[in-house]
């Protein structure tokens, strides 16, 4: 019953959403004052008060239904146990990185993850084990929003949505592409298999991702007084780093202030 | 019987005396040994050490003093809104920056549980600066990528950013910043909410 009803609801709820969005849209900065239309352009956020509704409802939801269930698995489940989670739900995800990677043109990444999965589907018993990353083929991950940023699609503006966390147009559309081709839950749903399994999925997904994060965003929330900024930058710089797949750290651009070095000294101390 | 504690002490004592004159201090110019040379300290002196939390955070503000260029960093994170500041702002933005950076990292001191850092190797950055890259290694065999944003000064090497899984200190800051400046009533409204911060932090480090 529950999903006959989903669809719609859902359709709705995006609609109302997007229009919301469109309607609460930030000012831009007009263009006889270029410093702010720099700020606004490198914040990207144009859904600005759109967003920060959707991320205060987010963070209540967060305090008084989720946290204390990612607090009680990340406390009571012991390490390794939670460590085999994130790997078997890493290795059954193994056909996206492959199909994005392929997408990429990155025909070596897609061969390392298909031999990954294969070693670890049956050395690593069912991929609860990451034996493919003690043997010297570390994990790696690419969706179908990197695909779209290498081929050149912009980001979009910044967007947050309840449940998902910060992401960009460009990247939500591409969580969702993923979800409907390459993600095996798909496949699983075109037979006529119960639904549970797909929600159990998306349910362990969620708690694996906000466990794993917890700590970093809880460290950003108790250093920043604008959390709600400090995520969207923070979210951007990371990104900008898995697009690039540097295995040598790629560092984020300094902003350019138009006088060189930005962290040069003044000249008078000089 | 020399106990652990006489030892740490005792290496404590070496390190102060022995490590002050100028030209035992080369590894100031060299931006892998800087950056050693500061995990070192961390852990032997603060992280690795049984002493009270208000001590620990007084210990890593003198480190902290001594290894990262805070004026500069101050001045990045500030950026077109420090030009328009005055003088004064500007002091008072410097010393609660200082403030929210010790008592946020001072917060986690406790949970240390071990690590260790290991550079691995660093390229020229800017003008005359240099970026290490090392990796935080955790007893469990987890690790994570550091990078340490240095510039030459008068002195040496100094840290102006840290950089963890992509993301920076100082541009996350300075975004965060320029937002709160925006919206909320220019620099007095950020210096008011930064003052809120230390003000609430220091009271958990105690």
């Amino acid at each position: 019953m529950l999903s006959r009803f989903s669809a719609p609801f859902l359709r709705c709820f995006v609609v109302s959403g997007l229009a919301l969005g469109i309607a609460s849209c930030a000012t831009k900065p007009p263009a006889s004052d270029p410093a702010s239309l720099a700020a606004f352009q490198e914040t990207n956020d144009a859904l600005e008060p759109f967003n920060r509704t959707m991320f205060t409802l987010d963070q209540a939801l967060d305090t008084v239904i989720l946290r204390p269930v990612f607090w009680s698995y990340r406390e009571f489940v012991p390490d390794p146990a939670r460590r085999g989670v994130t790997n078997f739900l890493r290795n059954l995800r193994s056909p996206i990185t492959v199909a994005n990677s392929l997408l990429q043109g990155n025909v070596t990444r897609a061969g390392q993850t298909v031999s990954r999965f294969l070693v670890n589907s049956t050395v690593g018993i069912l991929g609860f084990g990451d034996v493919a990353a003690d043997m010297g083929t570390p994990y790696q991950y690419e969706d179908f929003g990197q695909t779209l940023a290498t081929w050149g699609v912009g980001s979009g503006s910044y967007l947050y949505l309840p449940g998902f966390g910060p992401m960009s147009i460009r990247d939500g559309f591409g969580l969702a592409f993923d979800n409907f081709t390459f993600d095996p839950v798909a496949w699983y749903n075109y037979g006529a298999n119960p639904r549970w399994v797909q929600w159990a999925y998306f349910g362990a997904l969620y708690v694996d991702l906000k466990t794993s994060t917890m700590s970093a965003t809880d460290e950003l929330k108790a250093s920043s007084i604008d959390y709600y900024a400090a995520l969207r930058s923070a979210y951007r710089q990371n990104r900008f780093k898995e697009i690039r797949n540097g295995t040598a750290a790629p560092l984020p651009t300094l902003p350019d202030d138009g006088e060189g070095d930005p962290f040069a000294d003044e000249p008078s101390k000089k | 019987m020399i106990s652990r504690r006489h030892f740490a002490g005792l290496s404590l004592a070496i390190g102060i005396v022995g490590g002050r004159p100028a030209g035992a201090q080369e590894w100031r110019n060299s931006p892998n040994q800087l950056i050693e040379q500061f995990a070192q300290l961390g852990i032997k002196d603060i992280l690795g050490v049984a002493i009270s939390r208000r001590e620990k955070t007084d210990r890593f503000r003198v480190l902290f003093k001594d290894f990262f260029d805070i004026p500069s960093i101050g001045r990045f994170v500030l950026g077109r809104f420090a030009r328009a500041a005055s003088a004064e702002d500007n002091q008072k933005f410097s010393t609660l920056f200082e403030d929210v950076i010790v008592y946020t990292w001072s917060r986690r001191f406790a949970e240390y549980k071990g690590q260790t850092l290991k550079v691995k190797d660093s390229t020229p950055d800017g003008e005359d600066g240099a970026v290490v890259n090392s990796d935080i290694l955790g007893n469990d065999g987890q690790s994570f990528a550091v990078s340490w944003r240095l510039r030459k000064r008068e002195t040496g090497f100094r840290v102006v950013d840290v950089i963890i899984e992509g993301v920076s200190m100082a541009i996350t800051y300075r975004q965060e910043y320029a937002t709160v400046i925006q919206q909320s009533g220019g620099m007095a409204g950020l210096l008011d909410q930064m003052q809120k911060q230390v003000d609430d932090l220091k009271a958990k480090v105690g």
